[in-house]
């Protein structure tokens, strides 16, 4: 038993217990805190006050519809955000007063969030160390579960301290680990030299690992500007100027008919060469549908060379619902595809029944791919909130909130995903009676996934639906997208990356092991928690795994191949024959990138990049995707360190360890 | 109780306290800042020392930007410059300062170490771990919990010294302060207390006698025959062959199609609306250069040099016909180097041998690294010079350029056959990287360096003085 805990600068993941099969992180939260009444204090929500005795009424009656657990709910919150006495408030009744002032968790508002991490690096303690305190209460652990954190790579060694510190003496953990990140992502592929990249939310982490020893110096560490929502930025930058809004470019983003195309494919609508765009279907349907549905799969790794020759991982799966049979068998998920596919027709059908966009799906051109369309439309999702100000915010604008559906399903505010389709009261696709079908659906759903979290689950789906019928304003709008969709990654975020790889891997000394790092120089696109979630699929990926697991990987593609080994024959030669294992002729996805001349002992390299092969052993984590594979490895080192090594080479700190050293006696645990 | 301290009697050991006392190494070079905790085995903190500075056009501050995960975007206007002056000593201190307190607060920070018995375990009141963590983490100057250890060069002035001193204690606060010799730190690091450290860095070759752990100033020699060197020589080399070998740093292209050994490059390049400044270039050139020196240059191994040899063949030749070495720049243009990349190291040694145009004149003898070795032994006591050949301790990046061991060997016996030569150079290329950080390391975790430090105290009294009286 022990506790995983890994924070993000948008995601907190965290999971208490290892069981027989690790399964993806079972506690999601945003990384955010929200200042409470009182100065100094936290709470994990934003807190609305409501003035009025219907909401009071209602409220009232959602306290008797979701029983004691909703209460329970509350107060647990706020003791997290180590607020006292403030668990009255949930009952909504100050004492004596007219006006009844009702007190209310809004989960969906962002207003005054402070996000405790910055680029990964801790900007606020105190409400980082509130949000830690929230995830510990949640996980609910029993007092003697020691605790792994996943520290990001732009940690110092000072914050460290500081986290062992308020671990053991906050939590009186009998036994505590920090784990980097990208160790981590190693632990999860199980290699034990690679390159990690880590793409997240405003900067990107490059660590050179060799035999399980990350290369301090050299590390690209928190590069900053390099990240999903950089890509946001360049699609508010080219779109803008139409009138778009931040949202609806974070939107976009994440729908599927935002590609990024590979190098010297003509945009739609310019005069094309034939050579590129195939488009592999069975890549389409396993990549496509990302956010559609839970156990959607997904792609997680990538090509490390994000500025060429990519096979374009996913198409525009269309919205309304076109199968393509071959794409589906060939993906090898085909039950789940179905079942998904399913379900989406079911509530698309509900929504058809009443609604008039059947014209609108009817003239899409169904069977056209993504990449040779001119232009494309996805759905955006704009909230408003009839209390509080007029801030508009969408829910899904952050993507803890989001992938906390496609993921487990548990999570009320993604659960909800399709509510507004059926609920808009605005949108011309409104339709009554399908709101209890669709609320069906997804508490079976529930109850198949988060048993242990089926209750608070269900009330807070009921919280949200109420809250949903108090707020018409969900407004479910199509919108259509020109050939900007496909410029995401123009802003010179690939180049920054893969020159920060690029130097890297140049700073790995030891000369008998950069020949190895080299030879088995596993390059990969870790997309960790952030908004470029969706990107994964769409960051170029001429390379397979060496085995496809079939759905999480994009295939490889013939044209692609040939268009990516563009490497001067006679230098390949030269420089590979010493060494057979590094000739791509014996290993079909191997490829030399021509700007990736990196270096080795004495010679030019590298002479191929390949990306690291997914980890089969877990059918959770397999349908999930690997953007967040840290949290895998850090799952396989908690059952090394906590179950299997029992403290015998040192992998973490004991409370008599700590007694003894002090804080800093941490960096003597090594993982 | 305070008695006044005379200035060049170290305090009791008494006055400091245990061995955790997390104090930091700092380690300026011409090209690198080595920053990191005593006691580690490797810097932390490695960052360039190059920096770039960009001009925002409506006021006349300058935008300041470290570190490798700045310096080489393309930003418009980018500037780089680099705070230490060619012949290793610091010139413009102002951003020496800035660019050595982001070494080390960027990557390590300041540490409260908490007395364990202090800590609050036992305290049955539930005490507020937060409010101390905040208040822990404001300090208001950034090194005001560490002891700080820096390292210079031999020839460092005394101004510089105390200088030093100066930016540690007033703008960082540190408690207790040290200035070391890089040599002497070099020399520790091999195990040694006396050595002939011969240190091949960026900028600079030095050479320091250290005996009994302290240098010998007569026989510090110096001469910028080192990697700077080298990769002056390849641009030479590129630009007098025929046809001229272009150089395109990486930041220019965008994509590269194969040619032939030879051919012209085809590659897309980026265009820029506002390019960087030339400096820009020069740096991202330079780390073409690097890779160069680092994947294809080689220095003839001996015996003998490169253009003397047996048999009526000179050794150049001889390796002319030894395979080449490929190498593709960025833009996609290769070729093989043959006896080229051995004549563009060879002015290391060989004076004569080095290429020249019109900016760039031959060295003289005396600057090359068999002369300076004979020069520093001649400016010793005779009587350990023996002592010194034979702990000969190599370090510097440039000295990792392949045969370069060997070379130095062959040389040191040809001019000195009857004593025993024997050369320490580590074969793992951080600990002959970061040598003198290591040494600093291992200086700053010892307990019984303790009682050294320079403290705040002292130097209250004293001034900043005291660095020329205690640390010799």
């Amino acid at each position: 038993m022990s506790n995983i805990i890994s924070p993000g600068s948008q995601t907190t993941l965290a999971q208490l217990g290892l069981p027989e099969s690790f399964t993806p992180a079972k506690l999601r939260i945003p990384t955010r805190m929200f200042p409470a009444e009182k100065s100094g204090e936290w709470e994990p929500c934003k807190i609305r006050e409501i003035r009025s005795k219907k909401d009071k009424a209602k409220a009232e009656g959602l306290t008797a519809d979701g029983g004691p657990p909703s209460k329970k709910e509350d107060v647990d919150m706020l003791d997290a955000g180590e607020t006292n006495g403030v668990g009255s408030l949930s009952n909504g009744e100050p004492k004596g007063e007219d006006d009844e002032i009702l007190y209310e968790e809004d989960p969906n508002s962002e207003e005054g969030a402070v996000y405790p991490l910055k680029e990964g690096r801790i900007t606020n303690w105190p409400a980082f160390l509130a949000l830690l305190t929230y995830v510990h209460n949640t996980l609910s652990s029993p007092f003697h579960t020691p605790i792994l954190i996943i520290a990001q790579p732009a940690w110092t060694s000072h914050d460290h301290e500081l986290l062992t510190q308020f671990f053991f003496e906050k939590f009186k953990t009998p036994a505590f680990c920090i784990m980097d990140s990208a160790m981590a992502a190693c632990y999860a592929y199980g290699v034990g030299t690679a390159t990690v990249i880590d793409l997240g939310y405003e900067k990107v982490d490059i660590t050179a690992v060799s035999d399980f020893v990350t290369h301090e110096v050299g590390r690209g560490v928190a590069i900053s500007g390099y990240g999903g929502e950089t890509i946001t930025q360049t699609l508010l930058e080219l779109l803008g100027t139409k009138g778009w809004t931040r949202d609806m470019c974070e939107q976009l983003k994440k729908s599927n008919i935002c590609e990024v195309l590979p190098q010297g494919t003509p945009l739609p609508g310019e005069p094309q060469n034939d050579t590129q765009t195939i488009t592999n279907p069975a890549a389409a349907a396993s990549t496509g549908a990302t956010e559609s549905g839970p156990g959607a799969p997904r792609v997680t790794v990538s090509d490390v060379d994000m500025r060429d020759d990519d096979p374009i991982t996913k198409d525009g799966e269309d919205n309304d619902g076109v199968l393509d049979v071959a794409s589906i068998v060939a993906s090898g998920k085909t039950a789940e595809f179905l079942a998904r596919k399913e379900r989406e027709k079911a509530e698309r059908a509900a929504a058809k029944k009443a609604a008039a966009d059947t014209a609108t799906t009817a003239t899409k051109p169904a069977r056209l791919p993504n990449s040779k369309k001119v232009r494309n439309t996805f759905w955006y999702e704009e909230r408003r909130h009839a209390q509080g100000d007029n801030d508009t915010v969408n829910e899904n604008g952050r993507r803890g909130s989001e992938q906390n559906g496609s993921k487990l399903g548990d999570d009320p505010k993604s659960q909800k995903t399709p509510e507004p389709e059926t609920e808009a009261g605005t949108a011309s696709e409104a339709k009554g009676d399908a709101t209890g079908d669709t609320a069906m659906a997804e508490e079976t759903e529930a109850s198949k996934r988060g048993k242990e979290k089926a209750a608070r689950k269900e009330e807070k789906r009921r919280n949200k639906q109420q809250l949903l019928a108090e707020n018409p304003d969900i407004l479910r709008k199509e919108i259509e997208v020109g050939v900007e969709r496909f410029m995401a990654a123009n802003g010179g975020i690939l180049e920054g990356i893969a020159d920060g790889i690029h130097r890297t891997v140049l700073a790995v000394e030891e000369v008998g092991f950069k020949d190895a790092l080299v030879a088995v120089l596993n390059s990969k696109y870790l997309i960790s928690p952030s908004s470029a979630t969706i990107f994964t699929s769409e960051l170029p990926s001429n390379l397979s795994t060496p085995l496809a697991t079939g759905a999480n990987t994009p295939q490889p593609q013939l044209p692609g191949m040939s268009h990516s080994s563009n490497v001067n024959p006679l230098l390949l030669a030269a420089t590979t024959a010493s060494n057979p294992a590094l000739n791509p002729a014996a290993s079909a996805i191997s490829h030399q990138h021509q700007q990736h001349n990196l270096h080795s002992s004495h010679g030019q390299t590298p002479t191929s990049i390949k990306l690291a092969k997914i980890p089969e052993y877990f059918p959770e984590w397999k349908d999930a995707g690997f953007e967040e594979a840290s949290f895998l490895g850090a799952q396989v080192a908690a059952k090394v360190v906590f179950v299997v090594d029992q403290g015998i080479s040192k992998g973490f700190m004991t409370r008599v360890e700590y007694n003894e050293l002090g804080p800093s006696g941490i960096h003597e645990c090594s993982l | 109780m305070s008695a006044i301290q005379s200035s060049s009697v170290p305090p009791g050991a008494q006055e400091y306290g245990g061995d955790e006392i997390s104090a930091l190494v700092l380690d300026p070079g011409y090209s690198s800042v080595r920053a990191g905790f005593a006691g580690e085995d490797i810097p932390k903190s490695v960052i360039p020392s190059y920096y770039g500075t960009v001009d925002t056009p409506d006021s006349s501050e300058v935008k300041y930007v470290f570190g490798d995960n700045s310096i080489h975007t393309p930003l418009p206007n980018l500037q780089i410059h680099n705070p230490i002056s060619k012949d290793g000593t610091v010139e413009d201190w102002d951003t020496a300062t800035k660019l050595w307190e982001y070494a080390i607060t960027s990557r390590l920070t300041n540490f409260k170490a908490s007395n364990p018995a202090t800590n609050g375990l036992n305290d049955p009141a539930e005490k507020n771990v937060e409010a101390e963590i905040e208040a822990a983490g404001e300090g208001e100057k950034p090194l005001e919990d560490n002891p700080l250890l820096m390292t210079e060069t031999g020839w460092n002035s005394g101004k510089a010294r105390e200088r030093s001193i100066e930016v540690a204690m007033e703008s960082w606060g540190c408690p207790a302060f040290w200035l070391a010799r890089n040599g002497v730190c070099t020399s520790f690091a091999a195990g040694k207390a006396s050595a002939l450290v011969v240190d091949v860095g960026a900028s600079n070759i030095s050479i320091t006698p250290v005996h009994d752990g302290l240098i010998l100033k007569k026989g510090v020699m110096r001469s910028p025959l080192a990697g700077n060197f080298v990769s002056q020589q390849l641009r030479i080399l590129f630009s007098t062959s025929n046809p001229p070998i272009p150089l395109t740093p990486h930041y220019v292209v965008t994509s590269k199609t194969p040619v032939d050994a030879g051919a012209p490059a085809i590659a897309t390049y980026r265009q820029f609306t506002t390019p960087p400044h030339d400096s820009f270039r020069r740096l991202e050139e330079e780390r073409v250069l690097q890779e160069f020196k680092e994947s294809v240059v080689q220095v003839w191994q001996g015996p003998g040099r490169l253009n003397s040899g047996q048999q009526g063949t000179t050794n150049e030749e001889v390796v002319k016909s030894w395979p080449g070495r490929p190498f593709e720049m960025p833009d996609g243009w290769n070729q093989v180097f043959g006896g080229e990349r051995f004549r563009v190291s060879e002015g290391m040694w060989d004076a004569k041998m080095a290429l020249t145009d019109a900016e760039n004149p031959a060295p003289s003898q005396s600057q090359t690294i068999p002369a300076l070795i004979q020069a520093s032994l001649g400016a010793v006591d005779v009587d350990i010079r023996p002592h010194l050949l034979a702990n000969v301790v190599i370090t510097g990046g440039t000295s990792l350029l392949y045969g370069f061991t060997d070379r130095l060997n062959s040389e040191l016996t040809q001019m000195f056959p009857g004593p025993r030569v024997r050369l320490s150079a580590p074969g793992n290329t951080a600990e002959r990287r970061f040598a003198s950080w290591i040494g600093g390391s291992i200086l700053g975790s010892l307990g019984a360096f303790h009682q050294m430090w320079v403290s705040k105290k002292e130097y209250d009294e004293h001034g900043a003085g005291i660095v020329e009286k205690r640390c010799k």
